[in-house]
């Protein structure tokens, strides 16, 4: 009973890191900034965490925080050349940027280990830190979208034309989307160092990347319940069945494919949109029902 | 040494330049970008090995079969990832991300094939022959894929310059809507790019498989995310700008290698391609049309 208790948390946990990921990938593509660099900050938030504690034994809040520093700082620094590129070229950018991140940690063997990464991490978060920051990250992340930024996001990714013309700094709010990206991947990071006990370089490359774009796909971009929906079905996939875990690849890939062909905006958005759909037929149905009894007779 | 250094950058260069024309061809043309083109290349190796060993045929007939293989998974690849998105009009994101699901799905089917496997030609498919030329070491094997690519480049230049349905592919490329106006049928131009594209990437599948004698189903992915460093450099969609960007990045990658570090090669390469997009990200065969489609104003 304790074994399958213990199963159950460390697949809570798991779930737990990757809406995390989910979350950081969310916010830029909110802003229509079309970066994947989330796997590439999320493994500079690792290092940092890892480091200052192995090296200078710092506590988990203090890794913690230079582990969403050192992620927010990279973001906004990346930030000003992708403010001059256009969508295709900022994901060659940064796919790029995750490139150069996983090369650097492999070759810098005296800082990060190299291809052997960080061991012997000390085990500083459980269960109910990374349930409470992750919340925290969602209830940011929820006040931010439902205030003007989260309106300015909207307005940039439908329409950039449009949102100049409204006097929307366009570059202003993608950097400010990038920075919060960076903050959420950095400590993200930095809790699987500290939840795993070891970074692992070669986790945070390309199939990282991908993963996480698919959380965000399937579950929807622009409610922050789609990330935690997409993050949360892509997790407990793979645990339902021995051949879905077998052929991840197979359920990412069709996932992806049937998600952006047939239900563009994602589970939780698609829902919204037709939730409100229904609730507008409603009401003008109630409009009309109203008037017809006191229209001209 | 230096000599000879160069001469295996021009071999490395060239299967590059082979590889990245097929990506640029459609990047360029219809503005996709096809991050299932490093599966498609992988599927060229596997069919190319799998034709010599499973059905004993010579390595000439290898590379054709391939070339026709892959060609045709590629047309299959548009029909599948790219034709209902065109048929909804979605935003260039929802192709990438497509692309990317169906390379995932390719790579699986590849795993599951070689279970896992590194695959290797058997001796003898190719003749070992060195000649001393001017003190250089060259094989037959070099001679073989620098004379290759030089004839499959020259046949796409006149292919694309010189016949009535090259005009029309470039016609398409400058504007799709005029050239139909026009009475080029789209369709016909989506599947002779995407059998060229994935014709071309089907030889260097071939090419690379024997000249490093390993075949396995993650092949793909390096040489993809090195695509990028080749489109970047050599403008967006210039044929003559991916050979040059090719030979280059063949060059810079075995001089680092050589004289710096095997673990920093990607970090330069990839450097190298940030700063390009930094300092001039058309690239530096682009031409004046394609500024609108890379940068910001």
């Amino acid at each position: 009973m304790t074994g399958s208790l213990a199963a159950y948390q460390s697949l809570l946990d798991l779930v737990l890191l990757n809406c995390g990921l989910a979350l950081s990938q969310f916010v830029v593509l909110r802003a229509g900034v079309f970066s994947v660099a989330t796997a590439g900050l999320a493994s500079i938030g690792a290092y940092a965490a890892g480091i200052a504690t192995l090296r200078w034994g710092a506590g988990a809040a203090v890794g913690l925080l230079a582990a969403t520093a050192a992620g927010m700082l990279t973001a906004l620094l990346l930030s000003l050349p992708l403010a001059r590129l256009r969508g295709v070229y900022q994901a060659i950018a940064t796919v790029a940027m995750v490139q150069i991140v996983l090369s650097l940690a492999l070759y810098a063997t005296d800082v990060t280990g190299g291809a052997n990464g960080l061991n012997g991490v000390p085990k500083l978060v459980g269960t109910p830190e990374l349930a409470i920051l992750v919340l925290a990250m969602v209830y940011v992340l929820h006040s931010l979208g439902r205030s003007r930024i989260g309106y300015a996001f909207d307005a940039i990714r439908q329409d950039e034309t449009v949102a100049v013309t409204l006097g929307v700094s366009v570059a202003g709010y993608q950097a400010l989307a990038f920075g919060l990206s960076g903050a959420i991947a950095g400590l993200t990071g930095g809790l699987m160092a500290y939840h795993n006990r070891s970074v692992v370089p070669e986790e945070f490359g390309f199939g990282m990347l991908v993963t996480v774009l698919a959380y965000v796909v399937l579950g929807g971009r622009r409610s922050v319940l789609g990330p935690l929906v997409g993050a949360l079905i892509l997790s407990l996939l793979p645990e339902l069945a021995r051949p879905l875990a077998d052929n991840r690849l197979i359920v990412h890939g069709a996932v992806l494919m049937l998600v952006i062909t047939y239900l563009p905006h994602g589970i939780v958005d698609s829902l919204q949109i037709a939730i409100r759909r229904r609730a507008t037929a409603a009401s003008r149905a109630q409009i009309v029902g109203k008037e017809a009894p006191d229209g001209p007779a | 040494m230096l000599a000879q250094q160069t001469l295996n950058a021009l071999v490395a260069g060239s299967v590059y330049a082979l590889f990245a024309l097929g990506f640029t061809l459609i990047f360029g043309v219809h503005h996709i970008l096809n991050l299932a083109h490093g599966a498609v290349f992988m599927w060229g190796a596997f069919v190319g090995l799998y034709a010599v060993t499973w059905l004993n045929a010579p390595f000439a007939v290898a590379i054709v079969g391939a070339a026709i293989a892959a060609g045709l998974l590629s047309v299959a690849l548009d029909w599948v990832a790219f034709r209902p998105l065109r048929r909804r009009g979605a935003p260039e994101f929802s192709a990438i991300i497509s692309s990317i699901g169906a390379g995932l799905i390719l790579m699986n089917a590849a795993q599951r094939l070689s279970q896992t496997r590194v695959m290797r030609y058997p001796f003898g498919t190719f003749p070992i022959e060195v000649y001393k030329v001017l003190g250089l070491r060259v094989t037959l094997l070099q001679l073989t894929i620098v004379g290759s690519v030089v004839f499959i480049v020259a046949a796409l230049f006149a292919y694309l310059f010189y016949t009535g349905f090259g005009r029309q592919i470039r016609a398409v490329a400058v504007n799709q809507r005029t050239a139909s106006l026009l009475g080029v049928n789209p369709d016909a131009v989506y599947f002779q790019t995407f059998f060229i594209s994935g014709a071309l990437a089907g030889v260097a599948g071939v090419l690379i498989g024997i000249a490093f004698n390993s075949v396995h189903f993650l092949m793909g992915e390096p040489y993809m995310l090195r695509a990028f460093v080749v489109i970047v450099l050599g403008g967006l969609g210039s044929i003559g700008g991916a050979v040059i960007a090719g030979l280059l990045l063949g060059l810079i990658q075995t001089m680092t290698i050589a004289y710096v570090s095997t673990d920093l090669s990607d970090a330069v390469i990839f450097s190298l391609l940030f700063l390009i997009l930094l300092v001039r990200p058309t690239g530096f065969f682009g031409t004046l049309h394609s500024q609108k489609r890379v940068a910001r104003e």
